[in-house]
């Protein structure tokens, strides 16, 4: 193997790996463009120069390999000269239209300039004039003034998302990206080309003139999408809520991990955080009155009301049934406090989940069949996954025969005809709806109780494989809304079972003693990239 | 070295304060019987020249401002109107107390592609600093109206709005650098209300 | 029938006439003078068919304002003692000015009126009695306020109060031993002799240290700048921090009462009272040997105008001082009050002692 010294530092790294790769791994950060470590090399932009030993120029690090006994130096004066001369070359035709470009904050091109720019411009020639604010897909803009031809969103393209719409057109400083002719840049993938252009050449049309990217806050989290479980951080505003027309969610980005997603996500999975602060969100518990409108109400009152009527019920009598529809779209956390629930107060017409009437699109990358999060999860804590189960509950809805139904998120239109569902839960005694957004089913409920959306609760998903992965609270829960578990704590406490958990990190902790898959996990261990359940 | 070493201790006399007491006495009643006496001279129309106090009659005599001054804000236009202001949220970054409310918006024109739909400055938590005027990439923002009434009878009039940032308008002649000018209590012509952007009520 | 009817008459005059027209002029002179003392113009706006008058009509503007400001009682205040505590202190400092000699005696259809509204034979003790009783009102509305600062102001209150009361009790001796009687009236009178057939025998010239002494504690006594951290508005706004409308505006106008019953304690006892000099009862007779008679109506006139000047010089002079000194710490309060006033006033009283017995 060969060994490298790297501003003095030793290394053995094996065949074919390069130099910046090499130093990435001393610890020392060499400024890129065109390199990212999930695309092919090209050694485009020259912004990598480094100093090697016994060769009579700079070399770029990206692009040179490493051979045994190389001596790199990357802060010499010439090297740093050389970076300094690229990036003014870089910035002959950038038209520097920062107030208005929605990179800045973000931008590798400010942050190099800060660092290593050449302050006073040597040229005195004007600016070469190219498309500005090109609409060339469903969410991404170009502005091919801004871009400094490194092609990541061009060999993005052909290799990962191999769909082929960009690419360089004319010579010189002629030169500029665009799609193909006749070609939109659309493909399920296309919002990852914003994500890895370091400068503000792509920009997304979803957050386009929202907010200033130094008023976000990032926090790690999941995507809820499907059973993908991609790796995300929610970028949230909340100080200045005149932005991105109030939303404190303003948008999602993905977040390296190895074992999942790698660098990318689907554009499905990012515009997922929508609901978060949509009209549709329940923020208060709510009643029905008498001619079916909706009177929000306190936590006491939606309790007391719901306790009333499960009490009224035991003991369970065989045409007076309780039932759960609980939702894969919960966290284990809440599953688990709600399997407790269930087997407490011994409810045993327990189903979860609603097939879909159509296959919903999935693709051998990023997009699972199942857009549930935590399908695996829930099976793990013992939930019978069967349609079998939902589909008995359902009839015994429509029989007349459940007092009390309670459904967590789901909408029951998606998998059951409308007109048949119309009967069905006209018929439950009392419908109860725990959920964050409003939906079909959420009409026909007598009692709305709010839930957290997923941005607002801590917790864990489990995805199609197996890992459990962590969820982090962004953002407060909208109005009076609570987490499943909290409610389910509340309403326990008025039937005689006691929830004994103050936070996610307790009950996650119960998880990993009592249930088999989950032994021996606990938020330490799941840590940022996750941790497979066991067998 | 000692504090206290660095004062002489007091004498007998000091410690009873009584002369100091006297010798501020006989400074406040110095100016008192030399205001009263010109006071009297200017009432009886004996002279003008020397006077009894260094009032300006605010708001009949204004005095002039130091062009540094900062007084209320105004919004730039380009010469065909529109506002200068991109929407860039530089000032309301910079902003300390947090007073501007700058919403952005798209315009077609590819040259100019963002303009502020929203800009609001709530003139009840400015405090003035400046740092907006400074901050702006694109001079848009200026703090040289001279309109320094801004008293109002409720908290929403005190916000101002993208449309009255650019009604306001420059008054440079209420500035100077010039003492003397500064000094003479020359009467500059009152500024009826709508010219000063300030809304009745 | 008639005593009632003159009493009446007598209390109207000099109580509702004379005192609250002082007080409320105070107002006016406190802003105009400080105005004049450093080079401003003062208040000058309140107008009436744009006559102005020297701001003369903010003294209407200002009482209009007090009476109509909304009357606030903070919640958890002591409701009936805060409504009764403006008007304890005011009481005691309009009933002080009973003792309060304004001139000599007035003969009206041969009978004799004392110029006086009640002669009492212990007249300054009387004083002294009932200006200690002030206090009480200040306590009581800073405790029934429910408000830490304004109880806060009102132990300070109580303790400078009780400190000075001490060292202005001492410091008047002096010139009660040199006139031999505490009644006021007789007291006045007795300053009518001459030194020397030209120089009137007034207090001041006797106890000159006792006048100086009399001076600052009554001006303590009072609770203005500089002995005013019961108020102390920059610190803890004071013993009447939630009073508004016409009860604050009645702790405000007691202060300017107190002053001026200060300025007329002093002039009484120091400045001669209503003596001017060279005016017998019969009228002037000048030292260098020329007479002047003058009615007995005249006479009585002169003499309280003659009063009146006294206090008007008095109160400028301490208007004077209200403007020209800040504020002391309440620990210097103390102990000029314990440490000073109190031994020097102890002094002065052994050597007047002493000068009277050997001399």
């Amino acid at each position: 193997m060969p060994l490298i010294t790297i501003d003095g530092k030793q290394i053995e790294v094996e065949k074919g790996v390069t130099v910046i790769q090499a130093a990435e791994r001393l610890g020392i950060n060499l400024p890129r463009y065109c390199y990212h470590p999930g695309l092919s090399i090209v050694g485009q932009c020259r912004i990598c120069l480094v100093e090697i030993e016994k060769m009579p120029k700079l070399q770029v690090a990206c692009y040179t390999p490493v051979t045994d006994g190389m001596v790199v130096h990357t802060q010499t004066p010439k090297a740093m000269r050389g970076r300094k001369d690229v990036l003014e070359l870089l910035l002959v035709n950038h038209p520097l239209d920062c107030p208005v470009c929605d990179q800045a904050g973000e931008c590798y091109l400010q942050d190099y300039y800060m660092k290593i720019g050449q302050y006073d411009s040597k040229m005195v020639e004007d600016k070469n004039k190219k498309h500005k604010a090109l609409d060339i897909g469903p969410h991404v803009m170009l502005d091919s003034e801004r871009c400094i031809l490194c092609t990541r969103c061009v060999r993005f393209c052909n290799e990962v998302s191999k769909s082929n719409e960009l690419g360089i057109f004319n010579r010189g400083d002629h030169a500029e990206l665009l799609p193909y002719p006749d070609r939109r840049l659309d493909n399920n993938y296309s919002v990852n080309t914003v994500d890895i252009c370091p400068v503000g050449a792509l920009t997304e049309k979803d957050f386009r003139f929202e907010a200033r990217v130094w008023y976000l806050q990032q926090t790690d989290s999941i995507c809820p999408g499907c059973s993908m479980g991609c790796n995300v951080s929610v970028h949230t505003n909340t100080e200045r809520d005149h932005h991105a027309e109030g939303r404190r969610v303003v948008r999602l980005k993905p977040r390296y991990n190895a074992e999942v997603n790698k660098w990318w996500m689907c554009d499905f999975g990012r515009y997922s955080y929508q609901p978060v602060d949509d009209s549709s969100r329940i923020t208060a518990p709510m009643l029905k009155d008498g001619k079916g409108g909706w009177i929000e109400t306190s936590w006491e009152v939606a309790i007391e009301a719901v306790a009333a009527k499960i009490k009224k019920a035991l003991p369970l009598k065989k045409n007076a049934q309780v039932g759960i529809w609980a939702s894969p779209q919960m966290t284990n956390e809440d599953l688990f406090v709600l399997r407790q629930f269930n087997q407490k107060l011994g409810f045993n017409q327990v189903a979860i989940g609603v097939t879909p009437k159509e296959k919903p699109f999935s693709d051998e990358f990023l997009i699972k069949e199942d857009k549930n999060p935590n399908t695996r999860g829930a099976a793990a804590l013992g939930y019978n996954l069967d349609m079998e189960a939902s589909r008995g509950i359902y009839r015994l809805a429509f029989d007349n025969q459940l007092a009390v139904l309670i459904i967590f998120h789901h909408d029951l239109a998606a998998g059951f005809d409308p007109q048949h569902l119309a009967t069905a839960l006209g018929n439950v005694q009392t419908l109860v709806f725990v959920g964050p957004n409003r939906n079909t089913t959420s009409e026909f409920a007598h009692i709305l109780l709010p839930a957290a959306s997923w941005p607002e609760k801590e917790g864990t998903f489990t995805n199609f494989a197996g890992r459990v992965q962590r969820l982090h609270q962004a953002v407060a829960p909208l109005g009076d809304a609570r987490p499943e578990w909290q409610i389910l704590k509340l309403l326990g406490k008025e039937l005689g079972m006691s929830v004994p958990y103050l936070e996610a990190a307790d009950i996650f902790a119960a998880l990993g003693q009592s249930v088999p898959a989950f032994a021996g996990l606990n938020y330490e261990r799941v840590g940022n990239s996750g941790a497979m359940l066991k067998g | 070295m000692n504090v206290h070493d660095k004062y002489k201790p007091l004498t007998f006399w000091e410690r009873t304060y009584l002369p100091r007491i006297w010798d501020g006495l006989v400074i406040t009643m110095h100016h008192f019987f030399r205001n009263l006496w010109h006071f009297i001279l200017a009432r009886f129309g004996v002279q003008r020249e020397w006077k009894g106090a260094v009032t300006f009659q605010y708001p009949e005599i204004r005095r002039l401002f130091h062009p540094r001054l900062r007084t209320m804000h105004r919004l730039t236009k380009r010469d065909d109107g529109t506002p200068r202001c991109v929407a860039c949220m530089m000032c309301e970054t910079v902003c300390p107390a947090k007073c501007i409310y700058i919403v952005a918006g798209q315009r077609p024109e590819k040259e100019i592609e963002k303009v502020p739909v929203k800009f609001d400055i709530d003139l009840g938590m400015c405090v003035f600093c400046g740092y907006c005027v400074e901050a702006c990439p694109e001079d848009a923002i200026r703090m040289d109206t001279g309109v320094i009434e801004m008293a109002s009878y409720s908290r929403q009039s005190l916000i101002l709005t993208k449309e009255r940032l650019l009604s306001h308008v420059p008054h440079p002649e209420y500035y100077t650098m010039r003492k003397d000018l500064e000094l003479a209590a020359k009467p500059v012509q009152l500024r009826t209300e709508s010219e000063a952007g300030v809304e009745a009520h | 029938m008639a005593e009632i009817g003159i009493a009446v008459a007598k209390i109207l005059f000099f109580v509702f006439v004379f005192v609250f027209g002082t007080a409320a002029l105070l107002t006016w002179v406190e802003r105009k003078q400080s105005a004049v003392m450093q080079d401003r113009i003062g208040a000058n706006r309140a107008a009436i068919l744009g006559l102005r008058v020297w701001g003369l009509f903010h003294i209407i503007a200002d009482s209009l304002k007090m009476f109509f400001k909304e009357d606030f009682t903070p919640r958890g205040a002591e409701r009936f003692l805060f409504s009764i505590a403006p008007g304890i202190t005011m009481f005691f400092a309009l009933v002080a000015f009973a003792a309060i000699p304004f001139a000599d005696k007035l003969v009206v259809g041969g009978r004799e009126i004392v110029m006086q509204i009640a002669n009492l034979n212990v007249g300054i003790l009387y004083v002294f009695a009932v200006m200690s009783m002030a206090v009480y009102g200040v306590v009581i509305g800073a405790w029934a306020s429910n408000n830490n600062y304004s109880l806060i102001g009102g132990l300070r209150a109580s303790a400078q109060m009780i400190s000075y009361e001490v060292a202005i009790g001492v410091s008047i001796i002096g010139v009660l031993m040199v006139y031999q009687t505490v009644d006021l009236q007789e007291l006045v009178r007795a300053q009518g002799a001459l030194f020397g057939g030209w120089l009137p025998q007034w207090g001041i010239f006797y106890q000159p240290l006792g006048f100086l002494l009399f001076l600052t504690t009554g001006i303590a006594e009072t609770k203005r700048i500089p002995f005013d951290t019961p108020e102390g508005e920059s610190e803890i706004i004071g013993y009447h921090l939630e009073y508004s409308s016409m009860r604050f505006g009645m702790f405000f106008l007691t202060d300017l009462i107190e002053t001026v019953l200060i300025a007329c304690i002093t002039v009484t006892l120091f400045l001669g009272g209503w003596q001017v000099p060279y005016l017998l009862p019969e009228g002037f007779h000048f030292p260098w040997g020329g007479t002047w008679a003058l009615s007995n109506v005249t006479v009585t006139i002169l003499q309280f105008l003659g009063f009146t000047l006294k206090v008007s010089v008095l109160l400028w002079f301490m208007m004077i001082i209200r403007w020209t000194l800040p504020r002391f710490r309440y620990d210097q309060v103390m102990s000029l009050g314990w440490k000073i006033l109190l031994p020097v006033a102890l002094a002065n009283i052994i050597i007047t002692a002493a000068v009277i017995v050997f001399f």
